[in-house]
């Protein structure tokens, strides 16, 4: 069972609120994420449900921003405070990313709900139907469709890439076959609908196009390289046992 | 002890329990929703199998004058079908989500009932007599020759055996593009209201093909979509009112004399946010499941996860009262989310003088709260407390430290047992509760 739910009390530990809030980042993040990779896999998902899981989500993805920005201040129990500068793409990217995936639950609700495509029924299981990708796409500028199916994928890149830091590292990790091992590397079921309906078998992404939407490396604060070795971005535990270290 | 929802000896009691006793429930036969008609006469309940069926109450007779009049099968019809939305490829589920009965202006019954998609207005009424000797047809119905018919007779009505029907008088369709979770009817008794999770409409009873969207919160881009309706209903006397709640625990009450589309409220009834008690579920459990006006008109009562609210309607910024249905879920919160229990919908409801009220709970427990005394307890619909007459012993759940007996622990809650409709009768202390698809039925014990 996990513990009572969180209170942010101004002097709390650094410690004893780390571990604590922590694991309940952690569950409510794996169990929404699921909820909702489930829900996206439903012809019809509730909208009062999709709703309150967004919700929880973007609860979820601004308390990870605020504990980047403010690492080792006092918890505020009200909204987060606003990003300082230099973390100011990295936030754009993360919020965009999960926003964007949010709004992809969203738009695909209303498309079917609206009588737009229609995808075939669909399964629980793989292979995922069809998505709508021409009403997703409407509403996101720019690079609607690539920036839309990494979403959530992008959120823990960016983050992960955030704290492994120093520029050694970072030369080393983004040559062209080691973005490919990456892409390989990708859970395809966090891209659900949205792969099939792009070439199937092949990651056809430019890995210049990759780049633009991984943060600015240099700017990354310092952090223990416990991760560098890891390079399975679907592995969220790991991911936030770094965010909340660093 | 001492009672809730009378006096100080009041006591509650098993009356009766419908539905079948199998371990292994049928999906069908679940209970979606339960409805005492206006003079407690008749008790509607629906289920997702898409059934309507009504409860009369037996007239109080002098054979048994101890025993309050019991409720028997009035009448039974399927009101809604499982459809196949073709453009979409949507399946519609049958189920029925709301029932809600017509005030009585003749022999017949009328009631609305409404699946996801569609509202139906049912008529029921009785049929005790036919009429026999007709000219063109002989009494197997079969034509008779016209011209071997030499004298004319006039059909005499004869008794016959009760006949209950029920059939379907008007359609109120193609309205809702979203999922209707509530109908109210209106205190004008000629229009009604809907709503799903985005707008809500109101019709006029007679007219099927159109209405009028009072309200509509769907944002241009869905992708700003961050609160939904949840439900609503008519004030139940002043007939421009309304109220609707939302999944973040906000309700909004609307006057149709200031524009024709409601979307700006006149009154907007929101609670603070505590912020020592703040969560990553606290805009979940906030989600309001159900919203009822007293039968004054004078409060309002809201339902969320964990608690029930009433509302004075002179008083936006707070409830008046605020009843913890289940705090000793508050630290099970993190697993409710997990099992999606934390998304089931409580309803509640008032008595007959508003000076209690009564929600569900898991468990097959059901809460009372009276509103005088504020005492409160917590009883179960259970086969083991069936007997007739049976006195309910109050349950209590052991939220830490020594359990003692006839206690249950927190962890032993059976959480596929929710109590999720239940009706009190609108004069008497009378309640029906619905367990998954039972129907207990309780009295008061005095009489």
């Amino acid at each position: 069972m996990v513990a009572r739910g969180l209170k942010r009390k101004l002097h709390d530990s650094e410690d004893s609120r780390g571990s604590f809030w922590e694991t309940q980042l952690q569950s409510v993040l794996d169990i929404s994420l699921d909820k909702y990779q489930r829900d996206q896999a439903l012809v019809e998902p509730s909208l009062l449900r999709s709703v309150l899981i967004n919700n929880t989500l973007r609860q979820v993805q601004s308390e990870v921003r605020t504990s980047l920005t403010e690492p080792t201040s006092a918890w505020k129990p009200q909204p987060p405070p606003r990003p300082q500068p230099e973390f100011l793409s990295q936030r754009e990217i993360e919020d965009f990313s999960l926003s964007s995936a949010i709004s992809a639950i969203l738009k695909n609700l209303d498309a079917a709900l609206d009588g737009g495509y229609n995808p075939p029924p669909s399964t629980l299981l793989p292979p995922p139907p069809q998505r709508t990708p021409l009403a997703s796409v409407e509403n996101l500028p720019g690079d609607g469709k690539f920036k839309q199916n990494l979403g959530f994928t992008h959120m823990m890149e960016s983050c992960r890439t955030s704290s492994v830091g120093t520029s050694a590292v970072v030369s080393g990790i983004f040559q062209e076959s080691t973005i490919d091992d990456l892409l390989m590397d990708l859970d395809t079921s966090v891209f659900g609908r949205e792969m099939s309906s792009f070439a199937p078998h092949t990651f056809s992404f430019p890995a210049d196009e990759l780049m633009r939407y991984l943060p600015s490396l240099s700017t990354s604060s310092p952090a223990p390289s416990s991760s560098s070795g890891s390079r399975e971005i679907h592995e969220l535990e790991q991911i936030m046992d770094i965010l909340i270290r660093s | 002890m001492a009672g809730v929802g009378g006096g100080n000896d009041f006591q509650w009691c098993f009356s009766q329990v419908k539905g079948a006793i199998d371990e292994d429930v049928a999906e069908a036969d679940i209970i979606s929703t339960v409805e005492f008609n206006y003079s407690g006469e008749l008790l509607a309940t629906g289920d997702k199998g898409g059934r309507v069926v009504i409860f009369q109450r037996e007239q109080e007779s002098k054979n048994r004058p101890l025993s309050r009049g019991e409720y028997n099968v009035y009448s039974t019809f399927q009101s809604h079908e499982p459809e196949f939305d073709y453009l979409k490829s949507l399946e519609i589920e049958e189920k029925i989500n709301k029932i809600r009965w017509l005030p009585q202006q003749n022999a017949a019954h009328f009631l609305l009932s409404t699946n996801d998609k569609t509202i139906k207005l049912w008529k029921i009424s009785e049929r005790d007599k036919r009429a026999e000797g007709y000219n063109l047809k002989d009494e197997d119905g079969r034509l008779r020759d016209p011209f071997r018919i030499s004298t004319l007779r006039v059909p005499v009505l004869m008794p016959m055996d009760l006949m209950v029907e029920a059939s379907p008088r008007r359609i109120f369709a193609n309205a809702h593009t979203y999922h209707i979770n509530s109908i109210s009817v209106n205190s004008d008794h000629e229009t009604y209201l809907s709503a799903d999770d985005l707008r809500i409409n109101l019709w006029h009873l007679e007219i099927t093909d159109r209405s009028f969207n009072i309200v509509d919160i769907k944002p241009a881009n869905m992708e700003e979509l961050t609160e939904v309706i949840t439900a609503a209903e008519c004030h139940p006397h002043q007939c421009n009112v309304f109220v609707y709640s939302s999944s973040k625990g906000t309700i909004r009450l609307c006057d149709m004399r200031a524009a024709a589309l409601c979307d700006r409220h006149s009154k907007f009834f929101e609670e603070p946010e505590d912020p020592s008690s703040r969560s990553f579920f606290s805009e979940i459990i906030s989600s309001i499941s159900d919203v009822k006006f007293s039968h004054s008109g004078r409060y309002m009562m809201t339902r969320d996860y964990l608690s029930v609210k009433v509302w004075d309607l002179n008083m936006e910024n707070r409830p008046v009262e605020t009843y913890q249905v289940h705090e000793y879920l508050r630290s099970k919160l993190c697993s409710l989310y997990e099992n999606d229990c934390i998304f089931d919908k409580f309803e509640c409801c008032w008595n007959g003088s508003d000076s209690a009220i009564m929600t569900g709970s898991y468990n097959n427990f059901f809460r009372m709260f009276d509103r005088n005394t504020r005492r409160d307890i917590t009883l179960e619909a259970s086969r083991e407390n069936s007997k007739p007459r049976a006195t309910l012993k109050p349950r209590k759940v052991c939220t830490g430290g020594k359990r003692k007996k006839d206690e249950i622990s927190v962890d032993s809650l059976d959480f596929n047992k929710k109590i999720l409709h239940t009706a009190w009768h609108p004069k008497e202390n009378v309640i029906a509760v619905a367990a998954t698809n039972n129907l207990y039925i309780f009295q008061d014990k005095m009489n």
